[in-house]
């Protein structure tokens, strides 16, 4: 029994965190209308910003500055907003399938310094030997998961709050205005570059926590965690669970990340054994079928952006 | 620094063959297809498939040709892989493609075909396995066109380029002086508008997909003949070829010529600035250098 | 719609079939155990070297369980595909410890998904971790700083013995100048940097380093590079897949046919896909199998079952992985846990142990004298393989060419001269 209860706690701590990044992304795309290609380059830099801040010291590379974790851990969401807000004055002009490759080829640029730049992060054999916090004081065992889940699902929650909240607000308004219809917001004299940029920054700021407790839970990082594919994962968690949605995007979270690792295990355990060798493929291939079925019977997502009207028009009889 | 240039053209010829399939579709359906790579791989496969059918049928055609290292059997199978792939094209279209369009946006459709890319890279990797596999065990040498500086081509490598610009001029001859291609170019401006004037426009979305998984079989084999056919092919290639299209401009023939030659000279001049460790990440610096200059690419129009 | 409905029946079809196979597989079982110890697996099944990898550790496993399994119990190794994907590694790895209460874990494959299970996973667990491949040279200071808890073990010897190696081959041959062609991953990197200090050490010009990517669509840059630099010979740290399309680019650019591969590159399909004809000049390094006839039942008995021989990445670590790990299990007996089994470990591979074979016959043996009190030293694939206190393995080397068919050795390096060799290049 409490082997179960173990693995769910694991499992929640991962979908949780998966679920941070996506609110981060709903804000770009779902409110926004960003499309951001570029997700695992934002969350890779809050990962290897939080570690090599807070990490021990590595022989020849950049670390060893042992900061205390939470501000190791802002520091890795600075480090996200500072690469966000460069690559956003770059491109965020751009129309959205243009920007959805530009900031594609940011991410793979990051992995591909990562994993060369060995001064930097450790090349391809990432950073390792990081210590998480109060590791020392409370071992590694199922009670420092539970307490470690439970942070997580407290940041969890004040990050929903807080778009909920932004969402919510005249910034929100403005997202929204901008998005449906840029000419008329900027005839009332709004700015929508500026107010891309900002939500884009703080939506890639959101992703860099997500990075950064990433990072910590596995105390390791390395160019693998930060390829396309994380990219395509967090998208399908939106597109699931309802882009312009937060609630949408959690569940999402839940629910790819519980059926990816569901599947396997039931290929694992139900496949006959001739087929055991080729369950990976096969995972592939159920996951493209939910993909392409989700698309193709509910494409706004199971959980769609409910619009807040403020204002109904009349209509003189 | 010769011999990049021309590694990158001829490496190029088969990304603006791809490109070229890629920036009609996009162009005329209005989205990113990410799976359209894959039609490359279903295109390598098929012939590969009809390669070994023909070598059994028709053993005497199985010499190779002059220099070449594709065979009589392979010339067949190309012609053959470009009718499969391209009628896959217009059931993977009619499956799921056309659905999406009806009840979903343009992102929709940009993720089908992410899941659907999924879906043919895996099956290709179930049904015929993770290995490598090669039309030909021969190694063909490189003619040394001059020896100071060294400069060596592959004549596979030339027959692929010249058989490329032999398809773009036939195609843009096709797309600019023909009623047809002028119909096709209807259907991309305005779907509705064309429909008044007459055109069938199922007829030429079919015929879109058709000349898409066309062009893009010929692209596998080429990429197959000149280099190894895995079922990561497609996965491998949609970055460039995706390079390719947005460079040239979305719905630029021409520019789908000239894009995938940008993309591959640049991949090749850029071993000799960069450490070879950050080659994938050319493609994108080109697009981003590109867009920030021309915003439509080099010939792309702006969009309605 | 249609699409979910056929998943489900899919599912059913699938778990329908499975039941019918598992029914029809343990009625006809030899010697029928009636109880199961379960082992993990997470490995890459999904990549083209990672699925026979996993094959050769569920052969052991077989051959295992006709002896009549672990401290009376059959074996079953649940396997779990890694997708290459550290998060879904993990999580396999911890379904597998905390769902099927694994105390022995295989895997994984590459660094970047072996570190964090073992970080997250097996220390936490206490569970064993047997790496057939991880090469990062990561691991050997982790344990270093006593963090493995000495609970991980990898059969895949340092790649400072492979590098090494490499460097003489060169000498031996007479080599001036060599350019390096590398998989830009934890292994590859380790390697490249590694043998280009022996080469300085020996007085060779490296000419040129290029990293090989994953996934590209042509390697012809990096080849047209390391060509330019017109050395005597090429060094080549890829994979099969990279490492046939950078030689046969190589080759058709006019390249030297002068070459030293990497054990790697130890693979029919690298062999097949080339053409013998051009790798009469390629010399390959790889640790030594023991000079026993056990190890030729080895291959013979991998031959049997799989119709190729044993050559290809990794396949032989995996197989010794697996092996020791069920000998340990077999030591440590009935319901022991992950660290219990970690201790007996040095019992399996004790160099003044009884020698057995690497086969059914051989566990049986082992079973016995376990039995007995004695320690046993296990005669491996790779060679008798012996850990470090930090989990590593050093191992005697061989040289080898491609013939017909297969490859032979060329040259044997016990491991006082492999060491030797080493020391003087400081």
């Amino acid at each position: 029994m409490i082997g179960i209860v173990s693995y769910l706690v694991f499992l929640a701590t991962v979908a949780s965190i998966l679920a941070i990044a996506v609110l981060g992304l709903n804000l770009q795309w779902g409110n926004t209308g960003l499309f951001n290609g570029g997700v695992a380059a934002f969350f890779g830099a809050g990962a290897y910003g939080t570690l090599i801040l807070g990490g021990g010291p590595q022989d020849g590379q950049l670390g060893g500055f042992g900061l205390f974790y939470p501000l190791a851990l802002l520091g890795g969401m600075a480090t996200a907003g500072l690469l966000a807000w460069g690559v956003g004055i770059l491109t965020l002009r751009l129309r959205h399938d243009y920007l959805a490759i530009s900031t594609f080829g940011i991410a793979v640029a990051f992995e591909n310094l990562m994993r060369n730049a060995q001064w930097l992060g450790g090349g391809a054999q990432g950073l390792h030997g990081f210590e998480r916090p109060l590791h020392a004081a409370l071992g590694d065992g199922f009670l420092y998961n539970i307490l470690f889940l439970l942070c997580v699902l407290v940041i969890l929650v004040l990050t929903y709050r807080f778009l909920e909240t932004l969402v919510a607000s005249p910034f929100g308004r403005q997202l929204r205005a901008i998005r449906e219809d840029e000419t008329a917001a900027r005839s009332l004299g709004k700015v929508p570059t500026r107010i891309r940029l900002t939500a884009f920054v703080t939506g890639c700021v959101i992703l860099g926590l997500a990075g950064g407790l990433y990072g910590t839970f596995y105390a390791f990082v390395s160019p693998q965690d930060i390829l396309p594919t994380l990219t395509f994962q967090i998208w399908a968690m939106l597109i699931v669970g309802g882009a312009g949605n937060n609630k949408g995007a959690v569940l999402g979270a839940f629910l790819i990340w519980g059926a990816w690792t569901a599947s396997g295990w039931a290929l694992s355990r139900f496949a006959p054994i001739e087929a055991q060798l080729y369950t990976g493929s096969i995972q592939y291939i159920l996951i493209g079928l939910v993909i392409v079925g989700m698309l193709l019977w509910r494409p706004q997502g199971l959980l769609p952006e409910r619009l807040v009207v403020s204002q109904t028009g009349h209509t003189k009889t | 620094m010769i011999q990049h240039l021309l590694d990158g053209i001829l490496v190029g010829a088969v990304l603006s063959l791809g490109a070229a399939g890629l920036t009609m579709v996009m162009h005329m359906l209005r989205f990113a297809n990410f799976s359209h790579a894959e039609l490359l791989s279903i295109g390598a496969y098929s012939a590969l498939v009809f390669d070994a059918l023909f070598k059994g049928i028709l053993p005497v055609l199985a010499a190779q040709i002059g220099l070449l290292s594709m065979t009589g059997t392979l010339a067949l199978s190309m012609v053959f892989s470009m009718v499969t792939t391209g009628i896959s094209a217009v059931i993977f279209d009619k499956l799921i493609f056309r659905r999406v369009r009806e009840k979903g946006e343009e992102l929709s459709m940009v993720f089908a075909s992410f899941g659907l890319a999924l879906i043919i890279r895996n099956a290709i990797s179930l049904i015929f396995g993770l290995q490598t596999k090669l039309y030909s065990q021969d190694i063909v040498f490189a003619t040394v066109l001059s020896r100071e500086p060294l400069v060596l081509v592959k004549p596979d490598q030339l027959a692929t380029l010249g058989i490329t610009l032999a398809i773009i001029l036939l195609l843009h001859f096709i797309l600019s002086r023909t009623t047809f291609g002028y119909a096709l170019r209807a259907v991309a401006e305005n779907q509705s508008l064309a429909q008044v004037n007459g055109i069938n426009l199922q007829r030429m979305i079919v015929v879109v997909w058709m000349l898409g998984g066309g062009l893009a079989a010929l692209a596998g084999v080429f990429y197959g003949l000149n280099n190894q056919i895995t079922p990561v092919i497609g996965r491998d290639l949609v970055l460039p070829i995706f390079a390719a299209t947005i460079v040239g401009g979305i719905g630029s023939i021409y520019g789908a010529l000239l894009g995938g030659f940008v993309v591959g000279i640049a991949a090749n001049l850029a071993v000799m600035v960069l450490p070879s460790g950050y080659s994938p990440s050319i493609p994108f610096l080109i697009i981003i250098a590109v867009l920030l200059i021309r915003p439509n690419g080099m010939f792309g129009m702006e969009r309605t | 719609m249609g699409v979910l409905n056929m998943k489900r029946c899919n599912r059913i079809l699938v778990s329908t079939l499975g039941v019918a196979m598992g029914l029809a597989v343990s009625g006809g079982a030899v010697a029928a155990q009636d109880c199961t110890t379960k082992i993990g697996a997470v490995l890459p099944t999904s990549v083209d070297w990672g699925r026979p990898i996993a094959e050769t550790a569920q052969f052991v496993v077989d051959q295992v369980n006709e002896a009549g399994g672990v401290a009376g119990c059959n074996v079953e190794m649940v396997l779990r595909d890694s997708q290459v994907d550290p998060k879904i590694g993990v999580d396999a790895a911890k379904a597998l410890v905390d769902l099927d209460g694994v105390q022995v874990l295989l895997g994984a494959v590459s660094s970047g998904v072996s570190m964090p299970i073992l970080t997250s996973v097996t220390v936490p667990g206490n569970v064993l971790q047997m790496s057939c491949c991880s090469s990062s040279t990561a691991f050997t200071k982790l344990a270093e700083e006593g963090k493995t808890k000495q609970l991980f073990f990898r059969t895949f010897a340092t790649t400072g013995v492979q590098a090494a190696v490499g460097a003489k081959v060169a000498k031996d041959r007479g080599y001036k100048s060599v350019a390096i062609l590398y998989k830009n991953d934890d292994w590859g990197q380790d390697l490249q940097n590694l043998i280009s200090k022996d080469f300085k050490a020996l007085g060779i010009i490296v000419t040129s380093a290029t990293a090989i990517n994953d996934g590209q669509p042509s390697y012809r840059a990096e080849v047209t590079s390391a060509l330019s630099g017109n050395p005597d010979a090429l060094y080549l740290g890829l994979y099969p897949n990279e490492g046939t399309a950078a030689v046969r680019e190589w080759l058709s650019l006019g390249g030297t046919q002068n070459m030293i591969v990497a054990n790697s590159l130890k693979s029919d399909e690298f062999r097949d896909n080339v053409g013998l004809q051009y790798l009469g000049k390629t010399f390959g390094t790889d640790t030594a199998s023991p000079r026993v006839a056990s190890a030729d039942s080895f291959v013979a008995a991998y031959e049997a079952k799989f119709g190729s021989a044993p050559n290809g990445p990794g396949l032989a670590n995996s197989y010794d992985a697996t092996m020791i790990a069920l000998l340990a299990m077999e030591a440590a007996g009935k319901d022991a846990t992950g660290d219990q089994i970690a201790t007996q470990v040095a019992r399996v591979t004790d160099p003044a142990g009884t020698p057995v074979t690497a086969d059914s016959a051989g566990f049986s043996t082992a079973r016995d004298v376990l039995a007995s009190g004695s320690n046993v030293m296990y005669q491996g694939a790779t060679g008798n393989v012996r850990f470090d206190e930090n989990g590593d393995v050093s191992a005697p080397a061989v040289v080898w060419k491609f013939v017909e068919g297969s490859v032979e050795e060329v040259e044997y390096m016990s491991l006082t001269d492999v060491d030797d060799f080493i020391a003087s290049l400081k």
